[in-house]
């Protein structure tokens, strides 16, 4: 008896993970024929009500292409939608089209044969896409960059004003940051304020993403992370002389980006570009205090990249979108065709009319973001929205998400003051070595 | 069960089911399909409960023993890699420390929990005034959300501006502890709130136990001069036994799977210092996608699990002959 049933599981268990298996690469390498009559295609998105992305670039390409019709498939938000949308795709039930929200998970779903090769969409794509070279694995491109954050410097013209700082010119390197966010600092004390001079997150991001991009050979899968080192030692030290609040503060009573800086709680603040449209809305909406606001270049490791007249170095991953392998041949043309739009220039101005940074900056986005309401229109600010070398945070590689654990771990473990920084480091070292190899 | 009184050879009823047994085997004997007819009554009795244990549990169960000796990562398809996973368990460092952390949870809060609960229980049992109501208050935390505890614990934890530090600043001048951003103090903190969360169900299942201990045998201790710590020692925890044996089973093996609260209060931090065995899974799984990797984790920890119980039934097994 117990055989028998051990037997019709272990067939069914076996029947199962068969299926699973053979869910992907039904379209394989289609033929991507004109699409003939009315296709509909559906779309992995998250938290339709507040992300009205996915349905504003669903709306422009139905307005151009009335035969294709795009239709959304709502996910949950945060890394839900990865968990979600794993075992869609494993059990052969995702969209047609869906978004690689994390490019550390990007390499699993290429590598898994979820993604069709979209190369042929990519090479049509403009050159000056964000994100797009980084896209490419063994020469073929499963996911094209729709949109594409980089991490600026938010600054308070008031709070800088009143402290009476010189504001960010576009030439600070990192040192020229610290100082001003001690001065004022010194300059809200002596006003009795308890507001610093800058918020720094508690993510690993905002220590980790700037050190890989900007320190010389700086490489995740090198092992070796002694670039680190002079970032946390900045940040530390920050956070010792009482011009950011610390670590502990930040975790323990979940503070808030958004509040800390739009209620004036600091005067500077690092963060993606993504929070241009918020932090626009929260002062429309009275959540953020009304107060004068501009963006400058994220400050920089060597003057050699500091400075108008050169190309600041920041970092920010981009969000992409990639075809389900699985999809109908027939719809295939239709996909293919719509990537192409959301990555285009009319995906791009459609994108910034609700005021996101799509992944391909050119004028008429410039304009278009620069004449919403509540952004600031000085000429550093258009610089610094305009003018970077975006690196990615997640390199595309087969170990990324394991090292970034684990460097995750590294990032709490030393901000919050349980290890020196080069023990953290050489620990962090010892264990992609040990773990990840 | 209900079968059992269906069954009987010689039902009060005179049923054919009361005919005596025939001595032929080749025969079909009415007793026969009475038989079958109850045992199909049983199974539609139990069969729901079996389909829905076997789909929910049992294949995914049999499925994770398999997937642990593959490379699994969900899609496409797994090789299987035999023990491999298991050998890399074995030198991976970071399992190590998770396995570590596991125990040391495990082993604070499995005592500090049955302590405060029994305690809760021995105190709300009596007939005081408002002992409904505290009995209410002490259950409170187990029914709140795991997300709003974590919150508001390390708000009370936060080093420097928390009402804890504060607190204990009035009697020290000296260094205070760091709680949940202190590799140090982490896992006390977790332990604390796990017991305060905890507290509450298995105070109500202690209680439940009490009212089983007969109040003569109290009353003739009494008598015969026993003190009150005599009268706990000797009558009220003998009594609750089999209590005390199902809260220990239930408390251990929830204490080797904690998960929700580490993971919102300290999300495995700092560094390490709280990674639990759940969390290790579950990074290894749904952060790294390594399917495979997780499952040989999760068998351990299974098997743990299955270990630490056998233990706690053979021992109470013991101590009941």
């Amino acid at each position: 008896m117990n055989r028998k049933i051990m037997t019709a599981v272990g067939t069914a268990a076996a029947v199962t993970l068969a299926l699973t298996a053979c869910s992907g690469g039904a379209a394989g390498d289609a033929a991507t024929e004109e699409p003939a009559g009315p296709v509909t295609i559906s779309m992995a998105g998250w938290d339709l009500a507040a992300v009205p992305e996915f349905q504003t670039l669903a709306d422009a390409y139905h307005a151009a292409n009335p035969d294709v019709t795009v239709e959304l498939k709502e996910y949950p938000a945060g890394n839900d939608y990865d968990t979600a949308l794993t075992a869609d795709l494993a059990a052969g039930t995702a969209p047609d089209v869906f978004i690689v929200k994390n490019l550390k998970n990007y390499i699993t779903f290429q590598a898994g044969g979820t993604l069709l090769d979209i190369s042929d969409v990519a090479a049509e794509l403009d050159p000056a896409t964000g994100g797009l070279e980084a896209m490419a694995i063994d020469g073929a491109t499963y996911a094209v960059p729709y949109r594409q954050d980089s991490w600026v410097l938010y600054y308070n013209k008031d709070l800088f004003a009143q402290a009476g700082v010189a504001e960010p010119d576009g030439s600070w390197t990192w040192e020229d940051y610290d100082k001003a966010a001690v001065a004022l600092s010194a300059a809200f004390k002596a006003a009795g304020s308890t507001a610093t001079g800058t918020y720094q997150h508690g993510w690993q991001s905002v220590v980790q993403g700037f050190a890989l991009a900007q320190s010389d050979g700086a490489s995740l899968d090198s092992g070796d992370y002694s670039y680190l080192e002079p970032f946390y030692e900045q940040a530390i030290a920050l956070q010792d002389g009482g011009a950011q609040p610390t670590y502990a503060t930040v975790t323990t009573n979940k503070l808030t980006y958004q509040a800390q800086f739009g209620t004036q709680q600091s005067a500077m603040l690092p963060m993606g570009s993504w929070y241009i449209a918020t932090l626009v809305k929260q002062q429309a909406s009275g959540e953020a205090n009304a107060f004068e606001w501009g963006i400058a270049p994220i400050p920089q490791l060597e003057s050699s990249t500091a400075g108008v007249d050169n190309t600041p170095v920041t970092f920010g991953d981009p969000t992409t979108m990639g075809i389900n392998s699985a999809i109908d041949e027939a719809k295939v043309a239709a996909a293919k065709d719509f990537l192409a739009f959301a990555a285009g220039p009319e995906g791009a101005a459609a994108l910034a009319a609700i005021g996101i940074t799509p992944a391909l900056i050119d004028d008429t986005v410039t304009e278009t973001i620069f004449r919403l309401e509540g952004v600031p229109t000085d000429d550093l600010s258009k610089f610094a929205y305009t003018t970077h070398e975006t690196l990615p945070e997640n390199p595309v590689g087969e170990k990324t998400a394991a090292i970034q654990t684990i460097l995750g771990e590294t990032h709490t473990a030393i901000m919050s003051g349980s290890v020196p920084v080069a023990d953290g480091i050489a620990e962090a070292e010892e264990r992609v070595a040990n773990e990840v190899g | 069960m209900t079968t059992t009184v269906v069954d009987h050879p010689a039902g009060p009823l005179g049923r054919p089911g009361a005919a005596p047994r025939s001595t032929q085997p080749w025969h079909r004997r009415p007793g026969d399909r009475l038989k079958v007819r109850n045992a199909l009554i049983g199974w539609t009795f139990i069969l729901p409960n079996f389909l829905g244990f076997a789909v929910i549990t049992l294949v995914p169960v049999l499925t994770l023993f398999y997937i642990s000796l593959t490379n699994s990562n969900i899609f496409g398809t797994a090789t299987f890699t035999g023990l491999e996973n298991y050998v890399k368990l074995a030198s991976d460092k970071s399992f190590h420390t998770a396995l570590l952390n596991t125990f040391y949870y495990a082993a604070a809060h499995i005592p500090l929990t049955i302590v405060v609960s029994l305690s809760l229980a021995l105190l709300l049992n009596r007939k005081i005034r408002g002992a409904a109501f505290f009995r209410t208050v002490a259950f409170f935390p187990y029914i709140t959300s795991i997300v709003a505890i974590a919150v508001v614990w390390n708000m009370l934890f936060s080093p420097e501006f928390g009402p804890i530090n504060q607190f204990l600043g009035l009697f020290t001048d000296g260094e205070l502890p760091g709680w949940t951003v202190d590799k140090d103090w982490a896992m006390p903190a977790v332990i604390i709130v796990g017991t305060w969360r905890d507290m509450g169900y298995y105070m109500l299942l202690f209680l439940a136990g009490l009212q089983t201990v007969p109040a003569e045998l109290h009353e003739a201790a009494r008598v015969d001069g026993a003190s009150a710590w005599q009268r706990l020692w000797n009558i009220t925890l003998p009594c609750l036994r089999p209590t005390m044996f199902f809260v220990t089973v239930m408390i251990t093996i929830a204490s080797f799977k904690v998960f929700d609260l580490i993971l919102v209060m300290t999300d495995g931090g700092p560094g390490q210092a709280t990674l639990v065995l759940s969390q290790f899974i579950y990074n290894k799984g749904f952060v790294q996608f390594q399917f495979g990797y997780a499952s040989a984790a999760a068998v351990v920890l299974f098997f743990i699990c299955i270990l630490v119980t056998v233990v706690q039934f053979l021992y109470n097994k013991r101590k009941e002959a």
